[in-house]
């Protein structure tokens, strides 16, 4: 109530989930316990809180996502794609911020290792080689565990604040989502230092 | 380092910066008293609020990370046995704004009054089974001059009308004139004019045009959870405490995280004991405390500061602090005005962006139905448009059911979301009725990031509000039909507002039903004042600020006649 902006309270996404859950129903867990933990572990620890790397767009795991996000939200004629908005840019400058939700970030590396492990599985290739549609369908294979849905929908809602956030985070590039859904930002747009890092930062320090 | 900074001992210390701190501040800094103001989170100003999504409302930058400081919300099953869920697990954040100013920084400033029959709601409607219904030990006539004081003090906009169910006034008109209005607005009032109903200016906390160093509202269309850039917004901050400072009477310490009042032999507050921002123990001495931390945390620090006269905490030796505490009841609608449906400039003027609604009615504040068993309390509609924000909007687009939308599909959800319709809102203001089901205390597991325990809040309402709320509801909601609405829905429930809190210390006449006597002074402690929202016994059907604005000034003002008697000056 009193002009509130609606429903931004909904219970977080539990990243506590087990790979079991992440492949519920899926068959496969027998055989990924043999084959994917050690890799998808050796890219995790590879990728600790080594923020703002030069080359992350060439690491497997963010062209990986990267893709991930171009499946949720594609290019079309009448919308930016994920591509298009800056969305893994936003994505990283999210997740590799030392104010983010770690667990928020390990939930998501460790959803790569298993989207990668049910693809070896099915197809014999990393969900990077599928073709679009063979994508496409592992999502909808992945949205019907409990913990893949988690998984989804958390990259959704990083996804959606590339489409609709300020630019000054790094997606929503040249205000593509607010244009294309004709969406009115408010004034003054924040300054690259009063961003809510820098911000949240004067809650620790006088 | 200036005179403040050497000061050992104040004539006042205040606990918490919001609309119950500020005026005190003020009142007393202006008097020439010395002030210090504890506030827990940190000092923003005008040039650290922008309009980012992000900030205000995704992220934790105004409130506490839950992982840090949260609360233990107690609600009831379906078999209605009591549950406890803390809001880290949740996700239900009850924090509303926590830095200087507090959360009158982030309102929509929504200002009614209170009317005469608030202030002895026992009286005039008589007892409600299962409800701790009372009056006040004041009457509205007590508290009219502090409205209108808040009126010039904050800055409130607006345009009186002499409604039928207008309170009176010792003043002709708003002292500043109202806020730019939507197109909408005179829709609105047409429709409510082929009904009979009264819809009426909503005054406003925002200014108008400039005053002093506050600059007048510049419109942008994001006010309510967004901070004021231009400071036209009235929270105690921009409007009172940046000139409490400017007396240099005045001190705010920010990030000062108050977790007790040490009292002394004789009951009497002593020192407040806090941590500053590097974790460390420090306490200041005052000669009057006045607490206003809202209405949870000023209970959780009461609770938590027990002393040798006070062994279940501070001024609760009649076991009354925390109780019947207050939401606002009532609920909220909203319809949809397709463009499509519209000619060209119609729809052009229904996506204006920037002017407010501003339209309330007041026509069921009371209702006189035999359906309803006669004549009850009721209370206020008010007219609004969806908020601009998009992530709520885009969230639920990615749903359908339990089942995830993506690709083309969520495209296609999205565009229709966001360019297809305007939507207009109501919320209504009911009664909260207190009862012996809602009330603050202490949580025996869960600690916040000090140590201390946080506050365990159980949040049952009286099944009289919900019947309150869809008496108005059923009729408010065929304004929008007249309008030609779509898509009409509404809700009316149990289920607290965390913003419009109020109640939990209430005054009262009798020691051993009130916490605080008529002056808003613990009964049991004789240099302790509370002058946020917890005072109040009943909370009537409006949003609280106002009253809280007023109430404190009013609080202020008692303190300033008798601070020269109880109070050793170090000047």
């Amino acid at each position: 109530m009193n002009d509130s902006p609606g429903q931004d309270q909904a219970a977080p996404e539990k990243t506590d989930v087990s790979r079991r859950e992440f492949l519920g129903g899926t068959g496969l867990l027998a055989s990924l316990l043999l084959t994917y933990p050690a890799a998808a572990l050796a890219e995790l620890r590879r990728q600790k809180r080594k923020p703002l790397a030069a080359d992350w767009q060439k690491i497997p795991l963010w062209q990986t996502l990267a893709q991930v996000q171009e499946v949720l939200l594609p290019a079309a004629k009448d919308a930016p794609g994920a591509a298009d908005l800056g969305a893994t840019n936003y994505l990283y400058l999210a997740i590799e911020n030392t104010q983010a939700d770690a667990e928020d970030r390990d939930f998501i590396f460790r959803g790569v290792g298993w989207l990668d492990g049910l693809t070896q599985e099915r197809h014999k290739k990393t969900f990077l080689q599928l073709t679009a549609t063979q994508q496409q369908q592992t999502i909808a294979v992945i949205v019907k565990s409990r913990a893949g849905r988690n998984w989804v929908s958390k990259l959704l809602n990083y996804t959606l604040e590339a489409l609709l956030m300020d630019p000054v985070y790094g997606g929503n590039r040249n205000a593509a989502g607010w244009k294309w859904l004709q969406h009115q930002p408010g004034f003054p747009a924040p300054p690259a230092d009063k961003t809510w890092h820098r911000l949240l930062q004067r809650r620790y320090q006088a | 380092m200036s005179k403040q900074m050497l000061r050992q001992h104040y004539d006042v210390c205040i606990i918490g910066s919001g609309a119950g701190g500020g005026p005190v501040a003020l009142t007393l800094a202006k008097a020439g008293y010395s002030v210090v103001v504890l506030e827990k989170g940190p000092w923003f100003t005008e040039n650290d609020f922008y309009k980012d999504e992000l900030a205000c409302c995704r992220r934790s930058v105004y409130t506490p990370k839950l992982s840090e400081e949260q609360h233990v919300i107690e609600d009831s099953d379906a078999d209605g046995n009591w549950v406890a869920e803390a809001t880290s697990d949740s996700g239900w954040n009850f924090w509303n704004g926590n830095c200087v100013g507090g959360s009158s920084n982030f309102m929509s400033g929504f200002f009614y009054r209170l009317k005469p029959e608030d202030f002895r709601l026992r009286s005039e409607f008589g007892e409600i089974k299962g409800a701790n219904v009372a009056d006040w030990p004041i009457s509205y006539d007590e508290l009219e001059p502090y409205y209108t004081l808040v009126e010039k003090e904050v800055g409130v906009s607006g345009r009186f009308t002499g409604h039928p169910f207008a309170e009176p006034r010792s003043t002709r008109d708003f002292p500043y004139p109202p806020t730019r209005e939507h197109p909408i607005s005179r829709q609105i009032d047409e429709a409510c004019r082929r009904m009979g109903l009264h819809s009426l200016p909503t005054p406003r906390a925002i200014l108008s045009v400039n005053k002093d160093k506050r600059r007048s509202c510049e419109y942008s269309g994001f006010c309510g959870s967004y901070g004021c850039s231009s400071a036209a917004k009235g929270s105690s901050r921009a409007a009172l405490l940046n000139r409490a400072v400017a007396t240099d009477n005045c001190e705010i310490k920010p990030l000062c995280k108050v977790y007790k009042l040490s009292s002394d032999g004789k009951g009497n507050v002593v020192s407040a004991d806090y941590y500053d921002v590097n974790g460390d123990r420090r306490s200041i001495k005052a000669g009057i405390f006045v607490i206003a931390c809202q209405a949870i945390e000023t209970c959780r620090l009461l609770l938590a500061s027990s002393g040798e006269k006070h062994p279940q905490g501070l001024a609760n030796n009649s076991a009354q602090v925390g109780k019947n505490l207050l939401f606002s009841a009532g609920g909220a609608g909203s319809g949809d005005f397709e463009y499509a449906s519209m000619e060209p400039q119609a729809a052009a003027a229904m996506k204006t962006r920037g002017p407010f609604v501003n339209r309330g009615l007041q026509d069921w504040y009371f209702i006189n139905d035999q359906k309803m068993g006669g004549r009850l309390k009721g209370g206020t509609v008010d007219f609004l448009l969806r908020h601009p924000n998009t992530m709520s909007r885009a969230l639920s687009a990615k749903w359908d059911g339990d089942d995830l939308v993506w690709g083309r599909a969520l495209q296609k959800k999205l565009k229709s979301a966001f360019t297809d319709s305007q939507t207009l809102r109501y919320e209504i203001f009911c009664d909260w009725l207190p009862t012996d089901n809602c009330f603050v205390s202490l949580d025996n597991t869960v600690k916040d990031k000090w140590g201390s325990p946080v506050a365990k809040v159980r949040i049952g309402y009286h099944p009289h509000d919900l019947k309150v709320g869809a008496y108005i509801n059923e009729r408010c909601s065929k304004v929008l039909s007249k309008m030609g609405a779509v898509n009409m829905r509404s809700n009316v429930s149990g289920s607290p507002p965390q913003n419009l809190v109020a109640g939990g210390c209430r005054f009262g006449l009798n020691p051993k039903t009130s916490v605080l006597n008529a002056d808003c002074r613990a009964h049991e402690v004789e240099n302790l004042y509370i002058t946020d929202g917890s005072f109040m016994p009943t909370g009537g059907s409006v949003p609280y600020t106002w009253t809280i604005y007023a109430n404190a000034f009013r609080v202020a003002e008692h303190i300033k006649q008798i601070i020269g008697v109880k109070t050793r000056r170090f000047d």
